[in-house]
């Protein structure tokens, strides 16, 4: 693609902005390709801010402000900084190049400064390119909105409510926000509210944790009829509450582009062994992602598909993996994108192909409902089977393949994912492969396998001081069991119980405090191969 | 006099030989001895043996509860030819040994205690008869809707013959009106036909219908029924039981929902004829609204069943003809009971109709606009909010309601309406198709609201139980029965109101006199009677102070 | 061949009765066939029964009793029909009577034996929540009263055989099978209780208080495990709160079937008042879906355990209950619609009420007999409408819970039904001869 390269500019408004205003005053040139915006203060730009920039054509970012020590609001800059050097970690990781992100102090006199600064820029943008992932053309989203409710309504069941009550006396969202109830939500559609119900928040407040539809007797699947609404519902209220700025739905957005290029291999150990063609695939998903966007969380994430591959490797496999692989498209399906997810699926489809696997395993259970039922359901050419680590691990323990070494002598108890449990029904597996760990005793909490307790938080949705309740009572649930060490195989739900323990707490911190693990890495580590 | 040892339960804790002896001490006891087990072959036939022997005109069990081997033990003493009620047990384990177990000297002393009253009421014991009454194998059946003709028929297949008597003028009822049959769909009036035809060419059934019933005399197994035709045409039977099948009304409710003030508000049964006679315009938006005047705080307090499943049963109608027409349910609690009824729901749910709970405290308004548009203003329960439904259509579910001539019909066979109005039977659990007045029964609506399946199980039901005093032919009635001493009758009424079985009168020359066949021996009378003029047979007052004395240590006069 | 003026009637509950007895005072021979050692049924394990609060065994026991006594009635208990052959006015029927290991024309209904007997196991008829022993009756007014060993727990330690001063323990006594000729065969086989287990989030099987509602009636029952006091099981505490939870497995299209069982809004509103005639400190709640009323004077019994005995209906099924395994204290999560909120209400007993199925032996009975089922497992009348009680097979008969779900009255009811039409049969097949 030719054309001239566009910057978007973030300007502080002491230092920066005025410091551009300094080179108009002087008459200093400089390519007209940037567009600068206005901020008090650098430290208020959002990363979010600059993906969304890159995912609607951005070529280049330019973030500047003062001077460290100069900084008007006292060390804003300094949080701009660490911000940005966190987001050209997700540039680089994206394939779109660190470099394309540029942060500079400017100050009120450096009008020269700031003419050098956009020249230089532009001239390095000529050379790299544009931006690869503009998109072709300006396309509208558009999906057709009739019938969809009515038709939801039969598919799920919906029509069938018999008000009984079950779904909202289920819910752990229902319990602690008196505004939210299934039950009213389903009679208000079924009244033909639908359009109320449609612009309010009430249709993004469903966790999709599944709990009511597995207990509602009339097999209403409510969650789904949320998801199938979510896409006619407003987009507006849904930015509104998407937590961390929707950064993570602007990365899965962003890989839609074909063109993408990611470098997203870095974690892979020294001596791991991949194929390029393999029966077996291992599905990573957005963990170098998160590990980048959580920095501050210290959960070393990528510790996860180290320990998978590692053990893969341990037993002679050596599974392939996409060196571009893209979203599973998880959120943006239950966030009502369908288009968006339909692509990423036809992508991961093609590239799966490609690597000859039959099988293939991931260790997020979001992705493996993704790829197992809804790739299944919504494509008509996949024919893979697709496993959890615990049920590999499990097969292959059936097969006498993992040893593990020594004993790790703790308690441990276990807490089942939604997508993992509800959603898919695997809860043996996961237990099984705990429990063969010489020297570990596990124990349960109260509500565990289908009446476990969802992490609190959907498809970075309603994460709001409902879900934090939810997580706080369900970590002292887990605290109450004695156990040593809470395990789980779903790297969300570490985010965000980690997330909830970093904040001021309600409670005292020993109550909800657990060293938390995710199943592969303690599988690893009882093999010795961490 | 025989004690049982009944292995140890009675033995083990009460001192048996010393209640033998002490039997023996008291007066008229010519004979007494302990057995194992009384209740064995051998025990009986040491009774046997001993009234030959001893030449015993009156015979004492104490053992066990009389509720277990009273009828085994009266059955022996008759077979050695002395009368069943010179029979008397005195229970010296569940009321004695069973509940003294770690008391054996004071349980021996209560066994001899107990003893001794029984002997204190076996003295003044007198035989008595069963009588025999013969049972004339013919039915009477009042009313000729679906119950009547179903039990109708299925009594004159065992080879009854049938009195069905019919008011209307031509037999069939409610499903007359109907226009199909939940669940299986069938118009009614072909079920109706198919009865009737089954019906009039039966050999064993003679069809009575403008015809009503005048009086009713007699008793089970004679009954003297008088009935009148419509043109003034008297005639008589003799039956040997009655069956009341005369189903119920559908109630009309004035005033309520704006009934009878607006055109377009109409009631369920309305409804289902216009459905029948095909004259249902295009409706836009229908309201049906149930418990109409039903399960009300007081009053109707009853839920009729039945209205439920119709209206789903009429929505789903009306949908299947004019798919584009909104229907809306206004209920309190769906009646879907039963194996199949809950399927409908899911149905109408299928097909859009819309369903809103609301509550008795917060019923429905209808109101209707300037241009007779009805709108149905209702709270919905759940939502917590006003609801305000359009409608060109509503509804009314109102409930069925006993016929206004019951009353009469009530007191012409002597039998009670229940506080709901409909018959009320024997007992609610055991004998809900009898009335306590043997020989007589009802069914079907009759009983209480009830759709299509339960009318034909209840009058089935009743036609095996009428068969029964028709199929022996004769019965034995209650030999412990009450006695008017004519010469000490006053006439004051007391037990003719007080009698739950009606079987007491006053006579020509106002004297109680008591139908003994129809007596039950309960002795309520007996004990309300102010001139002591009533005694019961073999519960006699002298008898059951003699033991009352006895038990307080009096000695035997 | 000359046609039967028998019948027989397969199972001894309610029904079962109610149609020998009315076949028998007709003058019609009846064999009355029951599985389990006694007569009696669902009833006999009922306190009281709705909406008479009559004493369930109190009205039970003299038709009990009549059913022994009648002379045209033969019992046949602890037994099992194998084989029907022939059709209708001359069925041949094979049965096979279980041996009791206990000679029943000897044995005077004692107790000698059980008192002696070291073997104690749960007992059936206390749903578990109370004990027998391994020589046993299964409740005190059983009908015959006659003991039954149970081989699977007998220790064969014979010392009931030593006590037993009527010589009537017979350790060697073998089954019997016994042969019928019968002109018409009623079916009247009753019901079983749904699993609730598979509720998992209602914790029945894991909390100690959560009982299943005949497991209730037991503990309320005089005659039952605690003499009628009422205590929580996990630390005999007099409970201050009790909460039934209605449709447990009912009106299910998952996890359960899809009917309404019909009695249970009936008899939670039943065992409701009795714990507030035991425990007037007691406060009760129902939590319900859909009120059935609909039978003869259902909803004034409802008003009255409403407006005098105070209990409250919450219209809200609980989504989970949890319990706090330090005191064994519940909690019920449901959504308070007065309010518009989803609360917690803390209980000290949870009674569910579970679907009341058709059993699964219906499907032997169903083969035996060439009967249909329909896909519950009731049997399939033959006309819903106009034949309700008849069946795909001529001259056998339906009643009770077993053709479609009812109470007590419905049920005797319908047993007369079945009766009628098993002696139409016959009279039908007796009048073909003549001809």
């Amino acid at each position: 693609m030719t054309g001239e390269p566009r910057i978007v500019a973030f300007l502080c408004n002491w230092c920066s902005y005025a410091g551009a205003d300094l080179a108009g005053m002087s008459r200093i040139s400089y390519p007209p390709n940037i567009r600068a915006i206005r901020v008090m203060c650098s430290g208020r730009v959002d990363p979010a801010f600059v993906i969304r920039a890159f995912e609607t054509g951005a070529d280049g970012v330019l973030v500047s402000g003062c001077h460290p020590g100069d900084c008007h609001y006292v060390s804003g800059n300094l949080k701009a900084e660490k911000r940005m050097l966190n987001t050209k970690k997700l540039l680089k990781l994206l394939g779109l190049g660190p470099e394309r992100l540029r942060l500079e102090w400017i100050s009120t006199a450096e009008g020269a400064k700031f003419a050098q600064v956009v020249t230089g820029f532009t001239e390095e943008l000529r050379k790299m390119g544009l931006n690869p992932l503009k998109a072709e053309g300006n396309p509208k989203v558009s999906v057709s909105t009739k019938g969809v409710v009515s038709k939801a309504l039969k598919k799920t069941n919906v029509q069938y409510c018999l008000e009984c009550g079950k779904c909202s006396g289920s819910c752990p969202i229902s319990r602690i926000n008196e505004a939210y109830s299934p039950r009213r939500t389903v009679e208000r559609f079924l009244l033909g509210y639908e359009n109320k119900v449609l612009s309010g928040t009430d249709v993004w407040t469903c966790l999709t944790c599944f709990t009511c539809s597995e207990r509602c007797p009339s097999d209403v699947r409510f969650p789904e009829f949320v998801r199938a609404c979510r896409s006619v519902a407003s987009k507006e209220v849904m930015e509104e509450l998407c937590a961390h700025r929707g950064i993570p739905l602007s990365l899965s957005r962003i890989m839609t582009n074909p063109k993408i290029k990611q470098e997203r291999m870095g974690w892979l150990p020294n001596g791991a062994e991949i194929s390029q063609k393999s029966d077996m695939l291992y599905f990573v998903g957005c963990l170098p992602y998160f590990d980048v966007v959580f920095e501050d969380f210290n959960l070393n994430l990528l510790k996860i598909p180290q320990s998978v591959v590692k053990a893969l490797n341990k037993v002679g496999l050596k599974p392939a993996m996409l060196s571009n692989e893209k979203c599973c498209g998880h959120d943006l399906l239950w966030t009502g994108d369908v288009e968006n997810f339909e692509k990423l699926a036809k992508m991961n489809v093609a590239d799966f192909k490609e690597t000859g696997a039959t099988r293939i395993v991931t260790a997020c259970p979001e992705c493996y409902r993704t790829l197992k039922k809804d790739y299944a359901e919504r494509l008509s050419n996949f024919d893979f089977e697709v496993l959890h680590v615990s049920e590999l691990l499990s097969e292959l323990m059936d097969k006498g393949q993992i040893k593990f070494e020594g004993k790790l002598p703790m308690k441990v108890v276990y807490h089942d994912p939604c997508r993992l449990g509800r959603h898919m029904g695997v809860y043996a597996p996961p237990r099984k492969v705990i429990a063969s760990i010489p020297g570990v005793e596990m124990v349960e909490m109260g509500r565990n396998r289908e009446n476990a307790v969802c992490c609190g938080v959907n498809a970075w949705l309603s994460c709001n001081k409902y879900s934090k309740e939810v997580q706080i009572e369900r970590l002292m649930e887990a605290k109450a069991t004695g156990a040593d060490l809470l395990v789980t195989a779903c790297p969300k739900c570490q985010i965000h119980w980690k997330c909830v323990t970093s904040e001021k707490l309600p409670v005292k911190p020993e109550e909800v405090t657990m060293e938390m693990r995710d199943l592969s890495v303690l599988v690893a580590e009882a093999m010795h191969l961490t | 006099m025989f004690i049982c040892h009944c292995g140890i339960n009675i033995g083990g804790v009460v001192n048996v030989p010393d209640v033998v002896k002490y039997a023996m001490t008291l007066p008229n006891v010519v004979y007494s001895e302990d057995n194992l087990y009384t209740c064995s072959s051998d025990g009986l036939s040491k009774i046997k043996e001993g009234i030959g022997k001893y030449d015993l005109n009156r015979v004492i069990v104490a053992s066990c509860t009389p509720r277990t081997h009273e009828p085994l033990f009266r059955a022996t003493c008759e077979e050695a030819g002395v009368n069943k009620y010179l029979f008397e047990m005195a229970n010296i384990r569940e009321h004695c040994s069973w509940a003294h177990m770690h008391e054996p000297e004071e349980a021996t002393e209560k066994a001899k205690d107990i003893v001794r009253m029984a002997v204190a009421k076996a003295r003044l014991l007198k035989p008595q008869e069963e009588p025999e009454i013969e049972v004339a194998p013919s039915a009477l059946i009042i009313g000729g809707g679906i119950s009547g003709m179903t039990a109708a028929l299925c009594l004159a297949n065992q080879g009854f013959k049938v009195y069905l008597v019919e008011k209307e003028p031509e037999l069939g009822g409610m499903l007359r009106h109907l226009h199909k049959l939940y669940p299986t769909m069938i118009d009614a009036s072909e079920g109706l036909n198919k009865l009737v035809k089954a019906v009039k060419p039966n050999k064993n059934i003679e069809v009575w219908t403008s015809t009503v019933i005048k009086q009713v005399k007699g008793f089970i197994g004679n009954f003297d029924v008088s009935v009148q035709k419509g043109n003034g045409e008297k005639a008589n039977f003799e039956v040997g039981t009655i069956i009341v099948a005369t189903g119920g009304d559908v109630f009309e409710p004035v005033g309520i929902y704006g009934y009878k003030k607006y055109d377009n508000v109409i009631t369920q049964f309305k409804l289902e004829q216009l459905l029948k006679s095909d004259q249902l315009e295009k409706p836009e938006r229908v309201v049906m609204i149930q418990c109409t005047g039903a399960r009300e705080e007081k009053g109707r307090t009853y839920c009729s069943r039945i209205c439920c499943m119709t209206a789903l049963k009429n929505a789903l109608l009306v949908k299947e003809l004019y798919p584009e027409t909104d229907v809306y349910i206004l209920f309190r609690d769906l009646q879907t009971y039963g194996k199949e009824y809950e399927d409908w729901h899911r149905m109408a749910q299928d097909r859009g109709v819309k369903f809103i709970k609301y509550a008795l405290e917060k019923p429905p308004e209808v109101v209707a606009g300037h241009d007779g548009k009805l709108t149905v203003d209702v709270y919905h329960a759940l939502l917590g909010e006003q609801v305000k439904i359009e409608s060109d259509l509503v509804v009314l579910s109102t409930p069925l309601v006993q016929h206004e001539d019951a009353k009469g019909l009530s007191q012409i066979l002597k039998v009670p309406l229940g506080p709901d109005g409909f018959f009320f039977e024997a007992h609610v659990k055991l004998r809900p198709i009898d009335f306590a007045t043997d020989g007589i029964y009802v069914c079907g609506t009759a009983h209480s609201p009830k759709d299509t399946t339960e009318c034909v199980s209840q009058a089935l039901g009743v036609a095996s139980r009428a068969a029964i005093p028709m199929a022996v032919k004769r019965l034995r009635t209650e030999a412990i029965t009450a006695l008017v001493e004519e010469s000490l009758c006053s006439g004051c009424g007391t037990c003719v109101k007080i009698c739950p079985y009606g079987a007491i009168e006053k006579d020509e020359k106002g004297v109680a006199r008591v139908t003994a066949v129809l007596c039950k021996g309960c002795g309520t009378c007996g004990a309300s009677c102010p001139e002591k003029a009533i005694s019961m047979r073999h519960f006699t007052d002298e008898q059951v102070v003699a033991q009352a004395l006895a038990a307080l240590g009096r000695a035997i006069a | 061949m000359e046609a039967s003026k028998s019948v027989l009637v397969i199972g001894g509950g309610i029904a079962g009765m109610q149609a020998s007895l009315d076949l028998a005072s007709r003058g019609l021979r009846v064999y009355l066939v029951e599985k389990t050692p006694s007569i009696g049924g669902r009833m006999a394990q009922l306190d009281k029964t709705f909406p008479t609060m009559d004493c369930s065994i109190c009205i039970l026991a003299p038709k009990m009793i009549e059913c022994f006594r009648h002379p045209n009635i033969t019992l046949l208990t602890y037994s099992e029909v194998q084989e029907v052959s022939g059709s209708a006015g001359n069925f041949t029927v094979k049965i096979l009577k279980k041996s009791r290991f206990v000679n029943d024309e000897k044995c005077t209904g004692c107790g000698v034996c059980a008192q002696h007997c070291p073997v104690e196991v749960p007992s059936e008829f206390d749903m578990g929540v109370g004990v027998r022993k391994a020589i046993y009756v299964p409740f005190p007014q059983a009908v015959p009263l006659k003991y039954t060993v149970d081989e699977e727990h007998c220790l064969k330690c014979r010392l009931c055989q030593r006590m037993c001063q009527a010589e009537a323990v017979d350790l060697n006594r073998k089954p019997e099978v016994v042969h019928l000729n019968v002109g018409a065969i009623v079916v009247a086989t009753g019901f079983e209780l749904f699993d609730v287990q598979q509720r998992s989030e209602y914790g029945y099987g894991k909390y100690q208080n959560v009982l299943i509602s005949l497991e209730f009636e037991r503990l309320l029952s005089a005659s039952g495990p605690t003499g009628g006091h009422l205590l929580r099981l996990s630390d005999g505490r007099i409970p201050k709160r009790i909460a039934f939870i209605q449709c447990v497995g009912s009106r299910s299209l998952k996890g359960g079937v899809s009917f309404c069982s019909s009695a249970c809004c009936m008899y939670a509103t039943k065992e409701a008042i009795l714990i507030r005639e035991h425990e007037p400190e007691c406060e009760v709640y129902i939590f319900y879906n859909e009120l059935k009323v609909f039978g003869k004077g259902f909803q004034d019994f409802v008003t009255r355990a409403q407006n005098h005995w105070g209990v409250k209906y919450v219209r809200a099924l609980p989504g989970e209950v949890v319990e706090d395994s330090k005191t064994g204290d519940l909690t019920l999560w449901y959504e308070d619609t007065t309010e518009n909120v989803t609360k917690g209400i803390k209980a000290d007993i949870v009674v569910l009420c579970p679907a009341l199925v058709p059993r699964t032996a219906n499907k032997e009975v169903g083969t035996i007999l060439g009967l249909e089922l329909d896909e519950h497992g009731f049997f399939k009348p033959k006309d819903t409408l106009f034949a309700p009680v008849d069946t795909n097979v001529p001259g056998v008969f339906i009643c009770g819970y077993c053709q479609s779900p009812k109470d007590i009255p419905e049920s005797v009811a319908q047993a007369s039904a079945a009766a009628a039409r098993a002696a139409e049969v016959i009279a039908l097949s007796a009048s073909k001869e003549v001809h």
